[in-house]
Parts: C-alpha cells; structure tokens; sequence
C-alpha cells in the first residue's frame, strides 16, 4: 500500500471513498488521485447496520489516515447501499464492478462477481455502461451465506473450506452406523447436493451427514454445487467471451469454488488482489469521475 | 454475517431422586434431528433425567453424545436400559437404540406427557419441518399433516434472520413483540431463508413505505410470516384456510420453536386461543415419547432386554 500512496502523492489531492454495503460484509476503499490509500472492511448485519456501515467507512478512513471532512465524494453500492444515508450518491453492482475491473485487470474482456448474495457476470467488460450481462436467476442467490454457513455445519472454518483439495476421503473416514449404508456415488468421490437451490442443497448435505458421508466429502459437494451455479449464470450470457474473465468478489477468496468453477466452465480465471473489495473500488472510482 | 446468534444452550438434567436407578423398568428415547438432538430417560413412566445438544457433522456420534450425557454420571448403563426408542431425521444412527419410531408417534405420545390428557392438537415446531397433529382422547394419533413446498422456512429461517440481525435466538420472539403498541406490520412474503437477506435488506429501505421499518418490527414481520405458514399446516388437518381454523379443545406446542413467543404468540392470535404451558422443555417432546412409547413392551417383559 506504501508504493500505491506515493504514487498519488505528486497529485491535486482529491480524496474519495467508495462503500460497498453487502448483505454480509461492507467493504471501503479510500482513493487520493487515483491510487488506493486505505481500505476498510467488518460485518454488514445487524437490525444497526447503519452503525456498522459507518463504522467499516471510518476504519478506512483511518487505515488512509484521513479525516472524513477532506472526503470529497462517497459513493455507496451493493444490496444496503440504501441504508448509507451519508454517502452522497448510489451505483448499481454492475456498473461498479465493471469500473473496478477496468482498473484492476486491464484488458479483461469478462467479469464474475461472486458474493455472498448475488452473482453477475458482465461479457463487456472495459466497455461502457451496461453492456451484456447475467444475473443470478431464479432463487440461486444466497452462494457466500450458503457456503458460510455451510462451513459452520460441518465445523470447518471458511479458510478449511476453501482450501479442500480435490479428491475422496477414505470411505473409513465415514462413520455410519450399521445397518446405515454410505450410497455408491459418496463412495467414489460422487458426493453431490442440489445445484439450483441452496435451502435443497443442504438438506442434501444433511442427509449425506446422516448416511455418515464424511464432511470433507460434504464439503467438496458443496463447493461444486456453488461452482455449478455461477458456471449456469456464465452460461446465460449470449456472446460469451472467455478471452481473459476476471473472479472478483467474497468467493473468489475461496480456491476450491474457483478450482470447481475453472473445471464446470472450462475457463481460465483470474483472481486479481483484493478481489472482495472491487464493488468498493469501483463505486470511490465513480465518486472521482463525478468530483473532477 | 456472524454465525453465533443462532446456537442456543445445551442441556442436561437429573432427578435429584435417586431412587429411579432402583426402577424395574427404564427406557430412552432420542430424537436426532438435523439441528439439534434430544435424549430423555424414563424410570418406571417418570421423567428422571434428560440433554439436550446441537446436531454435530457426524450423526453417529452426536446420538452416542446425547444419550450418554443424558445418563450423566448416573452410573445406569446403556446395558441397564430395558429399550431405547429413536426418532428424527438421523433415528438410523442411533446405533444402541433397540426400536425405531416414527415421528408423529413421539410427539403426540410426548406432548401428552409434558401437556396432559387435556392436549388434542399438538403443533410440532421444528427446524426444517412443522407437523400438526391431531390426538384422540386416548394417546394415539388421529390424524396429521405436515409442511408442503419445501422444507425451508422453520427454525432454520429463524437462525438466519438471527444470524442477519445479530438478534439472539433466545430473545428474536419477544424482541419482536416490542412493537410499542404497534400492530404487526405486513408479514414478509416468503419464508424461504434464501431470500431472509434480500428481504430484511428491502425492509430497511425508506424508499418502500415512506418509513423504515425497526429491527423490532423486522423481525415481527418476519415471524408473522414464519406463524403464517405453520397455521397453513394447522388448516390443512380441517381442510379450512387460516382464518377460519378452529382449535377444538387444547392447543399444545413441541420442538425448539415452542420456545419463540414471537411465534407462538402469534399463532394463539390468529386462532384466538390460548396454548397449553407446562414445566417440562417442550423441545424434549420427541424424545419423551420415543421413551414411553417404548415403555410397555419393556415392562411386559419385566424390564429386561
């Protein structure tokens, strides 16, 4: 971060802040002409979340060692960007995370951004405006909470989650009662829960749990399950262009998810640093266009 | 999203009478579920001890867990037991249990023990599923039914809103009865926890109703709807829409959502009626029964195996 401020320091001094309010974390990216100088992040939930928002901003701003009063726009994205009622104006996800892209990984020609509720993949990244894009369709939201949840049940952490290497546990890992049989599929590494629907999709891993399938096998099926579904959404774009796709967004962090996905779509992803904290990059990037 | 407002406190209790070790005939019952998993012991057709713990990864060694810690340092062995009954969703891993049951049975046959014979309509309020059971006035199952659509939107659509709210789950039920004297705003429109978090965040936004909605109320209207579908389920054993159900007789509430007013409270409500209360934890419902419907068999045989 050292190198990135004194890149910015020869500039007019333009501070701005964008705010990414998700439903599960909100992240905050401070920007002095141009270069990121501090970021901030911490928990969105909460009947207070205005509180917690305010809160991640003003853990950025100090990460920045600025005051908020030399802030000279904040622009606020993600799903709670209505209940940031100090930020100034509001940008849709996509736009932001197009703008972040841009920034973070010139010359991309896709993006997909994974979080915790939604999912958008953008076929035009670099150009302006809209463009053609996908959203999560259905109910196939709720991928980060599912997998975060998910971890929780079968006493992993996040991190163990994520970093699940391919394959199958021993079936003598499992420990069924007799009499309870470990189905065939589990067996050979096969394990699979519901890919459309993430309330069926842990029943499933439930009832796998229950047939004494171990939760590392579980997991893995979990992890696939929330690859299948972005690989769907991926799908829907009418003129993929797969030359160079960006991941971006809280799963991106999660390397067994990226590795499923790269296998289920057959394309190579990127995963630029910071990748949870783009919709923050590009909504501070919007608030400089609209400062100058 | 903080995954620790939704885990309730384990249990465990023992009769302080020790006199239920001399009992001829000593049965238990579990009731594995996909949450959370119940062990009640019964001396001789008295409660003498019970515990009660979250569901772990492995079903196996959450059912060996909850029955062990139910027979506490009793001394009695699972060897003494004259017949273990087992219940719920992970019943096949219970590996020491000698008959298994089916659910309704357990919580009709529970709700009786810790409610009475007063009891006719028993409302099992689970985490993935709610069963409304209709009893005769002898202790056996007259008619039930159970939720449709999908599974969703029990106790772990609750855990999620707690989770998203950073409520408590023992506290989300009066919580959202502290509306100040306000009536119960709209009920969100699904229950279904996938959506819990779009929901709650378009509740929040002024832009919708000209105010925002409180945590207070937020959690009501998600409640409200959460007591909406379980009366749907009551309806249902009458073949009548919510609204026009009536309970005959007494009401009674089992499973870990018998513990959320917020809730219960509303379910009385809209039914104009008053449930049954009772000092026994109606969450150990499943297990009781699986104990005593065990029982007789047992003591035919003069309590041995």
């Amino acid at each position: 971060m050292a190198a990135e401020r004194s890149a910015g320091a020869g500039g007019a001094g333009l501070v701005t802040a964008g705010i990414d309010a998700g439903i599960a974390y909100t992240k905050v990216v401070i920007l002095k002409d141009g270069a990121v100088v501090g970021r901030g992040i911490g928990p969105t939930g909460g009947v207070d979340r205005r509180e917690r928002i305010e809160e991640a901003y003003q853990r950025a701003l100090e990460d920045a060692g600025l005051d908020a009063g030399e802030v000279k726009g904040v622009v606020v994205t993600g799903k709670g960007k209505h209940d940031a009622g100090f930020a100034g104006k509001r940008i849709s996800e996509l736009l932001a995370t197009k703008r972040a892209v841009e920034r973070m990984s010139p010359g991309a020609t896709c993006l997909v951004s994974a979080g915790a509720d939604e999912t958008i993949v953008s076929a035009s990244a670099g150009e302006g405006g809209a463009g053609e894009y996908a959203f999560n369709q259905k109910c196939s939201a709720g991928l980060g909470l599912f997998l975060e949840y998910m971890a929780d049940r079968l006493s992993m952490d996040i991190g163990e989650l994520s970093s699940l290497a391919d394959g199958v546990a021993a079936p003598e890992a499992s420990q069924a009662a007799e009499g309870v049989a470990i189905p065939e599929a589990a067996k050979a590494g096969e394990a699979a829960v519901n890919e459309g629907c993430v309330v069926f999709a842990e029943l499933d891993a439930l009832s796998l749990l229950n047939h004494g399938v171990s939760p590392a096998d579980v997991g893995r099926a979990v992890n696939r399950a929330a690859a299948a579904r972005v690989s769907a959404v991926i799908n829907d774009i009418t003129y993929p262009s797969a030359d160079r796709v960006v991941l971006v967004g809280g799963l991106a962090k999660n390397n067994a998810f990226v590795r499923a996905l790269e296998t289920l779509s057959g394309i190579k992803l990127t995963v630029p640093d910071d990748a949870e904290y783009a919709g923050a990059l590009g909504a501070a990037l919007a608030a400089a266009d609209s400062a100058q | 999203m903080v995954l620790q407002y939704a885990k309730w406190p384990e249990i465990q209790w023992m009769s302080d009478d020790a006199g239920w070790k001399e009992a001829k005939t000593i049965t238990a019952g579990v009731d594995i579920g996909t949450t959370s998993a119940q062990a009640a012991v019964v001396a001789d057709g008295q409660l003498a001890a019970y515990a009660g713990i979250r569901a772990g990864t492995d079903f196996r060694k959450t059912a060996d867990e909850v029955m062990a810690l139910a027979l506490g340092a009793s001394g009695i062995t699972l060897e003494r037991l004259s017949a273990v009954g087992a219940t719920g969703f992970g019943k096949r891993n219970a590996a020491f249990a000698t008959e298994s049951l089916d659910e309704v049975s357990c919580h009709g046959k529970g709700a009786r023990f810790i409610y009475g014979s007063e009891v006719t309509t028993v409302v099992d309020l689970g985490a993935q599923t709610v069963t409304a059971i209709k009893l005769y006035e002898w202790d056996r199952v007259w008619d039930f039914a159970m939720n449709d659509i999908c599974a969703t939107g029990m106790g772990r659509n609750i855990e999620m809103v707690c989770d998203l709210l950073h409520v408590p789950i023992g506290e989300i039920g009066e919580y959202s009865l502290d509306l100040g004297g306000k009536p119960d705003p709209e009920p969100v429109s699904t229950t279904c926890y996938n959506y819990a978090g779009t929901e709650t965040m378009g509740l929040f936004r002024p832009e919708f109703r000209g105010d925002t909605l409180n945590g207070n109320e937020i959690c009501a209207s998600h409640l409200f709807a959460v007591a909406w579908r379980v009366l749907g389920v009551i309806g249902k054993l009458q073949s009548l829409e919510p609204g026009d159900i009536k309970v005959e007789g007494k009401l009674g509430f089992t499973g870990g959502l018998a513990h959320n007013a917020g809730v219960t409270r509303r379910i009385e409500r809209e039914l104009d009626t008053t449930a049954l209360t009772s000092e026994y934890d109606p969450m150990l419902a499943g297990a009781i029964g699986a104990a005593l419907l065990v029982l007789p068999e047992a003591a035919e045989r003069g309590g041995v195996r």
